[in-house]
């Protein structure tokens, strides 16, 4: 792992790491073998509402431009009922809707300057376009101590307002020891 | 499927069939702070250069969820997003400023499932040196 996080000084960025927060953000980090008590632990839900402007911002930021993120009549061509996301737009749903890292970091009670995304994964199981309402269930699904870190594995389930689950995730956070 | 979308034909894609390379235009700061806002990470390692250099990185280093953006742009470049089944990415090493990604891939496996053509295909990001990014797999309906 090349990200080498764990020179950091816990507290040191505060004033950066806490920008908008509005409060102190804990660190520290799990005692060693202390995470399995998170497993089964799930999140408050929450709800984001999907945004042509959102779509176009993420869209451009990649700079992957294609038509059916951008161009309503060219999705709907396409056969969706409005512009559609990239493969990753998950993590705006989550980032934007839900907690942010820190927060998340908070919750989960690991060190944020410790944290890396190990990886990521994607389930598609339906369209989301600009305009549906996406809430979001999270649940820690596992939990295992490495030599030299703790990995966790938070899973998503997406849900838009007709009840329809069009979208699961799996990120995988890794907090160096 | 719906009509409109230009569908990969089953019967012509192979396993070892190479996806279209994808080569991005080098990383850069602003494209960093546009992500940050654009997916709502603000972490600061990927745009302020102290917190990079303390995490001896040598300055900011790119959201791992950035190359997997470009990744599933080089997927659905080639494949309809709307055929994705599944997309599964694991960060290696970190990008930095200044690094040209290039996305490649292939196709692993294909099968029938359901009725439905199923194919899977693993894809890579690597910098300009070859040096491996994120790696990852996907499979897609066709």
């Amino acid at each position: 792992m090349a990200y080498i996080l764990h020179k950091f000084k816990a507290g040191y960025f505060d004033p950066e790491w806490t920008a908008g927060t509005g409060r102190t953000i804990m660190t520290g980090g799990m005692a060693v073998g202390s995470g399995s008590h998170l497993v089964g632990k799930r999140f408050p839900a929450y709800s984001f509402t999907v945004e042509r402007g959102k779509i176009r911002e993420f869209a451009a930021a990649i700079g992957d431009m294609k038509d059916i993120y951008l161009d309503p009549e060219k999705a709907a061509r396409a056969g969706y009922r409005d512009v559609t996301v990239p493969p990753t737009f998950g993590t705006v749903i989550n980032l934007w809707g839900g907690m942010g890292f820190l927060e998340m970091c908070e919750y989960l009670g690991i060190d944020r300057v410790k944290v890396l995304h190990g990886g990521q994964e994607y389930e598609y199981l339906g369209d989301i376009v600009a305009g549906d309402v996406i809430t979001v269930t999270t649940t820690v699904s596992g939990y295992a101590e490495k030599k030299n870190m703790h990995v966790l594995t938070l899973e998503c389930s997406y849900v838009n307002q007709n009840n329809e689950e069009v979208l699961r995730s799996r990120h995988i956070v890794l907090e160096l020891k | 499927m719906r009509e409109g979308l230009l569908l990969p034909d089953f019967d012509r894609i192979n396993t070892g069939d190479e996806m279209p390379v994808l080569k991005k235009e080098p990383v850069n700061q602003i494209q960093l702070v546009k992500y940050a806002g654009a997916s709502g990470d603000f972490n600061p390692l990927h745009y302020v250069d102290a917190v990079g250099k303390a995490a001896g990185q040598g300055g900011v280093i790119a959201h791992g969820m950035l190359i997997m953006g470009f990744m599933g742009q080089a997927v659905t470049d080639w494949i309809p997003n709307r055929c994705l089944k599944s997309f599964k990415v694991r960060f290696m090493k970190v990008t930095r400023p200044g690094d040209a990604i290039t996305v490649s891939g292939r196709i692993t496996g294909k099968k029938i499932v359901d009725g439905r053509g199923l194919i899977s295909g693993e894809v890579a990001a690597a910098d300009q040196h070859g040096q491996v990014k994120a790696a990852g797999t996907f499979e897609a309906w066709v």
